[in-house]
């Protein structure tokens, strides 16, 4: 038996000296993973042609429960950097790069960059919450990489991670992230013109997906056809819905493209409303391919919507 | 002889370690020195506060906020900074044991922390009952909490986590309930080379459903394969598993090896180190298409039976998943295990006909069971499916299939009922009557009934 085990050991060692050590990583550009597409962009944005940047899910998916599959632990096995979005949104990303054995990427270590660092969340539950009001989110509402007002603070986040992994290219990130925050802000002065008019608005939404977005802009957002997180809606509350959109006149219902589109419709037509498809992600819907994309498209679909 | 063993097995641990120690001795020992005059400056803080609060408490009680009288020493301006909680970057880097315990608010767990309850119930055929054979072997027609779980789990330090599990449940009719460990592991995270140690008492990833537990199977009972092969809660062991996955294959592929006691009631029950249950598994994964994915694996054990007898088990795994896009639930999965049976045993072999055995016969067991599963989830609540049994006994001659039909209803994702029937053939030739009371498990009818429920936190499943 002895000789069994130091057999083990033996062959044990030849595989670990067979592997050869990680190479030299001056020359090559940072793999970096991003949980959600949207970070993928954003990452793209200041990373440059330093980094090669992949994305967990897609963005038609619905990141509150995206599977954890072994394809997800392949592309983090070789990550140098994972990007996550935080606030228990995808806090599946854990299992995967567990899964992935990449010793850079546990929790705790340094390819480990969380962007909620600094964001203002709203929605915090201020009183006890528990699973009776459905799914809730327990730390805040979690959708906010969408907000352009917060790119600035995403951005550096994602500059700190990445310059402590590439401390010689800081300037470069710096400089990246510079010139991306100033065409988003040219963008920016078009979006708040297009919003202008509808300002005060209010709107309804499937699940609180659009929060800051809607803030950012001076919408609001007046009821949520869910009536707990993850628990199908009672028709006793879609009445309650489809009676308040009727008394308050509101014409529009935002839903996401994972969700149930069809009930979105239908309450909508009840209520002599419409419903829209938004760009809950980059790559939600067709059009909304990059960050700004994805902006322009849920401007261009509101401000229309709303008028 | 067995101190080299553990010598050489330590000093690979440490050699794997090294490097990365290396490269932080210097960031270590900064680490330190700016740790050595925070705590300084805590010091002073507390002087300070405990100064102050000492000339307060020495005032009558009723004081309309007292202006500081004199010198409070070299305090720092805001001692209230200096307490601040751990900031994200300093959460990143490695720390000294338990300073993160020590500067931590009060209140807050640093761990997570769930309970999932698992009730089932079985109703069957008076025989059955009386042979004690059913699914639920000696608790036939009975309704009991299989499985009440307590799971605490979370990062230890930047370097490792841990997961504990408490279960109790019925194990014989009556009132009582037993508790006991279910799991108990420490998983090394940051390992060299891709590689994973897990160690403590652990479900054994063999096949891919012997890991998952009681209450996050698709089925109310572990496959059959599993429990004629490996005891009704399938192989649950003592010991190391090491996993490591290489980074310069194109696909997922995980490898593990694993040493164990050896405590399997069935299998592997010689329970001592100098002739461990040895385990191996190589996984792979392929995204078929954007919705489809394909899961194989080939795992094997080889231990010593409680009569020293070599056993070794080697199995196959496939699963298949289809996803449409943008579903939040599998429409369909289908997946098939087997294990393949490789046993000494002994025979008594009465030579002169006096009815005692004179001598025994060792001879070489083969034996072969699996199962197929299909499972279909239309709508997101409601699932149905069906699994086929079919496996012969290892240690003995005949063999059993069943056939086990269900639906699985979730009212939230984190309720779910089901209900089953099961349906199982034994050969003529294995008729059990374990009491001796006349009762025959040979052909089984059973409804199984089962209800489970997560409360708080509950880690997720890969595939
Ligand atoms: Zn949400």
């Amino acid at each position: 038996m002895i000789r069994r085990i130091s057999a083990l050991v033996v062959v044990a060692v030849m595989v670990a000296a067979a592997m050869s050590p990680p190479a030299a990583q001056a020359a090559r550009k940072l793999r970096v993973v991003t949980t959600i597409p949207d970070l993928k962009s954003l990452a793209e944005a200041v990373g440059g042609d330093l980094v090669d940047v992949d994305s967990l899910t897609r963005g038609t998916q619905n990141f509150h429960e995206a599977e954890v599959k072994p394809s997800m632990m392949l592309k983090l096995r070789r990550a140098d950097a994972v990007i996550e979005n935080g606030l228990d949104l995808d806090a599946w990303a854990d299992v995967a790069i567990e899964g992935s054995n990449n010793q850079n990427i546990m929790r705790g270590g340094p390819g480990r960059i969380e962007i909620s660092r600094g964001v203002e969340v709203l929605e915090v539950p201020t009183t006890r919450v528990d699973r009776s009001m459905g799914d809730v989110h327990p730390r805040g509402n979690p959708h906010f990489s969408l907000d352009p007002g917060l790119a600035p603070i995403i951005t550096q986040n994602i500059v700190d991670g990445l310059a402590r992994l590439a401390p010689e290219h800081r300037a470069a990130f710096e400089q990246n992230r510079k010139d991306f925050l100033a065409k988003l802000d040219s963008h920016m002065v078009e979006w708040n013109k297009a919003m202008e008019p509808v300002k005060g608005s209010k709107v309804v939404v499937y699940h609180p997906d659009f929060i800051y977005f809607l803030t950012r802009f001076g919408l609001v957002q007046a009821a949520t056809l869910e009536d707990r997180p993850g628990i199908p809606a009672s028709p006793q509350h879609l009445v309650n819905v489809i009676r308040q959109m009727k008394e308050e006149k509101i014409k529009v219902i935002l839903v996401e493209p994972w969700n149930d589109v069809k009930l979105a419709n239908r309450v909508a037509e009840e209520a002599g409303a419409k419903a829209f498809v938004m760009a809950t992600a980059v790559g939600a819907v067709k059009g909304a391919d990059n960050y700004i994309a994805a902006i322009d498209y849920n401007i261009t679909t509101l401000s229309k919507a709303l008028r | 002889m067995h101190a080299v063993v553990i010598l050489v097995v330590a000093l690979l641990v440490a050699l794997g370690a090294a490097p990365v120690f290396a490269q932080d001795t210097e960031a270590l020992r900064k680490e330190l020195e700016q740790l050595k005059r925070q705590q300084e400056q805590y010091q002073r803080a507390i002087d300070a506060l405990s100064q102050r609060l000492q000339r307060l408490e020495s005032q009558p009680a009723p004081v309309t906020t007292a202006p500081p009288s004199g010198p409070t020493g070299p305090s720092p301006a805001n001692p209230q900074s200096q307490m601040a909680p751990p900031s994200a970057t300093d959460l990143l880097r490695p720390r000294q044991p338990f300073a993160l315990y020590q500067q931590r608010g009060s209140g807050q767990l640093l761990f997570d922390m769930g309970v999932t309850g698992d009730f089932v119930g079985n109703i069957t055929q008076h025989n059955v009952q009386k042979s004690g054979t059913g699914t639920f072997a000696g608790r036939e027609n009975r309704f009991f909490p299989r499985e009440v779980e307590l799971s605490l789990f979370g990062q230890i330090d930047p370097y490792a986590r841990a997961d504990v599990r408490i279960e109790a449940g019925e194990e014989e009719p009556g009132a009582a309930t037993g508790v006991s460990l279910a799991e108990a592991t420490i998983t090394l995270l940051t390992l060299p080379y891709g590689t994973q140690a897990k160690l403590g008492q652990m479900r054994n990833r063999f096949g891919w459903s012997n890991v998952i537990h009681e209450h996050d199977l698709p089925w109310v009972d572990r496959p059959d394969v599993y429990r004629m092969f490996l005891g009704e809660e399938g192989l649950a062991e003592k010991g190391v598993e090491a996993s490591w996955v290489p980074d310069f294959l194109p696909f997922y592929v995980q490898v593990l090896g694993g040493i164990f006691n050896g405590d399997n009631e069935t299998a592997f029950g010689h329970g001592r180190l100098t002739s461990p249950l040895v385990t191996g598994r190589v996984m792979t994964f392929f995204d078929l298409t954007d919705t489809m994915a394909l899961q194989v694996g080939a795992s094997v054990a080889n231990g010593e039976t409680p009569e020293r007898l070599r056993s070794t088990l080697v199995g196959y795994d496939i699963k298949f998943k289809y996803r449409p896009d943008g579903w939040l639930h599998p429409l369909l999965t289908l997946a098939s295990e087997g294990i393949y049976s490789i046993r000494r045993t002994e025979r008594g072999v009465d030579v002169n006909g006096d009815g005692i055995f004179d001598t025994f016969q060792k001879q070489t067991r083969n034996s072969f069971g699996w199962y197929g599963w299909t499972e279909l989830q239309p709508w997101r609540r409601w699932a149905f499916g069906a699994r086929y049994d079919s496996t012969q006994y290892s240690a003995s001659p005949g063999y059993q299939w069943a056939v086990e039909p269900y639906v699985s209803f979730y009212p939230s994702e984190f309720l779910r009922f089901r209900l089953a029937y099961k349906h199982t053939d034994r050969t003529q030739r294995d008729v059990l009557d374990l009491n001796g009371n006349g009762g025959s498990g040979r052909i089984m009818d059973e409804w199984l009934f089962q209800a489970t429920f997560i409360l708080g936190a509950h880690p997720a499943h890969a595939f």
